[in-house]
């Protein structure tokens, strides 16, 4: 859903009309120049890159060297962040900082499957219908696509989940059911642009068969557009997963989870903050992290860098 | 997204046809016609959920010991007798006559479920957007006159933080820190009827703006930066159109026509996060219901209240880009 709409940051070009003279604000305070050193360094991918993997590894090494099982009762319970317990204990005595970097792999790989099935299936489908030369096909499959899209996407993943029945496997199915339509959408689109240039007519005229057609010269650019969705996909998946879970309807107690954490530590949100804020925080890192990488492979793929 | 035509295409001219094809050639209608096909799709999307599963629901819902007899009544409530076509056919019936099939859990009908719940949404939903809007249209109009780079840097990155932060954290930092630590808000519950209503809605309105704001004002950045690049706004200052005439009718009324149509789409995003903060704050809206049934596994409400969110979005739609249409007749419909 963030929008394609990143336009270059108003550098008063057009402004200059509205507004008469005034000399542009060269004046660069401190905060001026903090800002500009993050946004460079946000710009060129490398700060959300380095979140990315700092969770990563904190995801390996912390329940690999922790003292602390994230399922047992470790300590006691609702104690307060201190040395022993960095994010402090939950209601059951189980350490916060073990469990919540427990619960990146799940989330992160979660997310993964979350964006790889539709990824793959929509890019296929939206590519055929794009080429495909039957009408009767590309209006019912288009019908399709539109009724899902239609949707609000938990609303449907809801839907999906409760006739699947709840589970981390239903979450996964249902997210591949609802998300390929967006893709798809897209493929289709960027295919029926290729299709048309002049190196895949000369591929045909030369009498390439199709299946060749379609992996060497059509595939490769429809799939560059759907992977650079995908990325900014990846966030907004990333959360649904965990809101699932936060209702009560993914991922299910005593396996770590961010948003199954978040949704025990609601009853105890006056009493012990640290429960729901700390795989709050995580969550919102990842997302963080991967809405700046994929901001700056959409500025890298445009070419203003 | 795809509604945006930023070159000078005017309305089809309607001159020496008759005025009856002149009208049936307009693009509201057909814009409209094209929203009745989406509603229908929609409505088979909704119906083949309970088809999609795998085995049989009703057996998974009554457990292995149920008997034969049970199973078969319970068929028969949920409208998964007969052929699929003859199941689609009465499924349609019902829905255009408001029937939408009875709850198996509590029996009560489930279009009276959705009627107790809907109002509670959609002032959700209005409360929202008019904070929303409240909040983008200067923020949009001040990054864009803004002259200062850091301005539009910072802006960037603090409106990806927003919208990459789940909409539950926002609202449980919310409750902890305007419910639990000012006391000026409910933490949960609500009571209909405005404006008593609106103290229970103004937190959870709020919480779904950290969501809506980020989006929306983007856009508007987006296409107030295009619009001050149009020929017209300078003809309107050469001109010496008065100021406050230039602002209004060159350059933000034309700004506001692809951001209008595209909330429709942007409410449909925002109804995701509705459900979780109907939830969150014990909001009874649709959300709530939907949820609550997938707990009960209550089919009949699940896909009644499946189909409301999906007409929601569409019937959203269609107003959004009419309204687009009505303020800059460049929009293109179709």
């Amino acid at each position: 859903m963030t929008d394609d709409v990143s336009v270059a940051p108003s550098d008063g070009s057009a402004v200059a009309v509205a507004a008469a003279g005034g000399g542009r604000g060269e004046r660069r305070s401190g905060l001026s120049r903090g800002v500009a050193t993050w946004w460079r360094a946000l710009r060129g991918m490398r700060l959300g890159g380095a979140m990315i993997l700092a969770i990563l590894v904190a995801s390996f090494v912390v329940p690999a060297v922790s003292p602390y099982d994230p399922l047992a009762a470790t300590g006691p319970t609702l104690a307060a962040p201190s040395a022993d317990h960095l994010f402090g204990t939950d209601n059951l005595g189980r350490d916060v900082f073990t469990r919540t970097f427990t619960a990146a792999r799940l989330d992160i790989g979660v997310a993964l499957l979350g964006v790889a099935f539709p990824l793959f299936i929509g890019t296929v489908v939206g590519a055929l219908l794009g080429l495909s030369r039957s009408r009767a096909l590309a209006a019912v499959v288009g019908t399709i696509i539109d009724a899902i899209n239609a949707f609000p996407m938990l609303a449907l993943i809801i839907g999906l989940v409760a006739v699947l029945g709840i589970g981390l496997k239903s979450v996964i199915i249902a997210l591949a059911f609802t998300n390929w339509a967006r893709y798809a959408r897209i493929a289709r689109t960027r295919a029926m642009v290729v299709g048309k240039q002049d190196y895949v007519l000369a591929a045909k005229t030369l009498g390439y068969p199709r299946r060749r057609i379609l992996l060497r010269h059509v595939m490769p650019n429809v799939s560059a557009e759907t992977i650079a969705y995908g990325l900014s996909d990846f966030v907004l998946v990333i959360l649904t997963v965990a809101g699932l879970s936060f209702l009560g309807l993914g991922v299910r107690p005593p396996t770590p989870e961010w948003g199954s954490m978040m949704s025990e530590g609601r009853l105890f949100l006056q009493t012990a903050w640290w429960m729901t804020v700390f795989p709050g925080l995580a969550l919102s890192w990842t997302g963080v992290a991967v809405a700046f990488v994929a901001e700056g492979f959409r500025r890298r793929q445009r070419g203003d860098l | 997204m795809k509604k945006q035509e930023g070159g000078a295409q005017s309305a089809p001219p309607s001159g020496s046809r008759s005025a009856l094809t002149g009208w049936l050639r307009s693009p509201v209608l057909q814009r409209c016609v094209q929203a009745v096909f989406v509603a229908l799709s929609v409505m088979i999307v909704a119906f083949s959920l309970m088809r999609l599963a795998p085995g049989d629901p009703v057996r998974t819902l009554l457990g292995d010991a149920a008997t034969e007899e049970l199973v078969a009544q319970y068929n028969e409530k949920l409208g998964l007798t007969g052929s699929t076509p003859e199941q689609f056919w009465s499924y349609l019936r019902g829905a255009l006559h408001g029937d939408l099939g009875t709850s198996v859990i509590t029996g009560q009908e489930v279009v009276d479920v959705i009627a107790r719940a809907l109002p509670v949404t959609l002032w959700l939903i209005a409360v929202t957007l008019t904070m929303a809007i409240a909040v983008s249209l200067p923020l949009a109009l001040y990054i864009a006159v803004s002259r200062r780079p850091w301005v539009g840097h910072l802006y960037r990155i603090l409106t990806s933080i927003s919208l990459a932060t789940p909409v539950f954290f926002w609202g449980l930092m919310a409750i902890l820190f305007f419910s639990m630590y000012l006391g000026v808000a409910p933490v949960a519950g609500y009571e209909p009827g405005f404006p008593g209503n609106l103290e229970y809605l103004w937190l959870p309105a709020l919480v779904n703006c950290f969501v809506l704001v980020p989006v929306l004002s983007r856009v508007l950045h987006s296409s107030l930066v295009s619009t001050q690049d149009e020929e017209f706004v300078e003809t309107g200052i050469v001109r010496g159109v008065p100021r406050r005439k230039w602002f209004w009718r060159y350059l933000l009324r034309p700004s506001l026509a692809p951001t209008v149509a595209l909330v429709g789409y942007m409410i449909g995003q925002m109804m995701s996060s509705a459900v979780i903060v109907e939830i969150m704050f014990g909001l009874p809206g649709i959300g709530t219901q939907l949820v609550n049934a997938v707990y009960q596994r209550d089919y009949a409400v699940v896909q009644g209240t499946v189909l409301v969110f999906g007409l929601i979005v569409v019937v959203v739609g269609l107003v959004g880009d009419l309204l687009g249409r009505w303020l800059d007749r460049r929009v293109d419909l179709v």
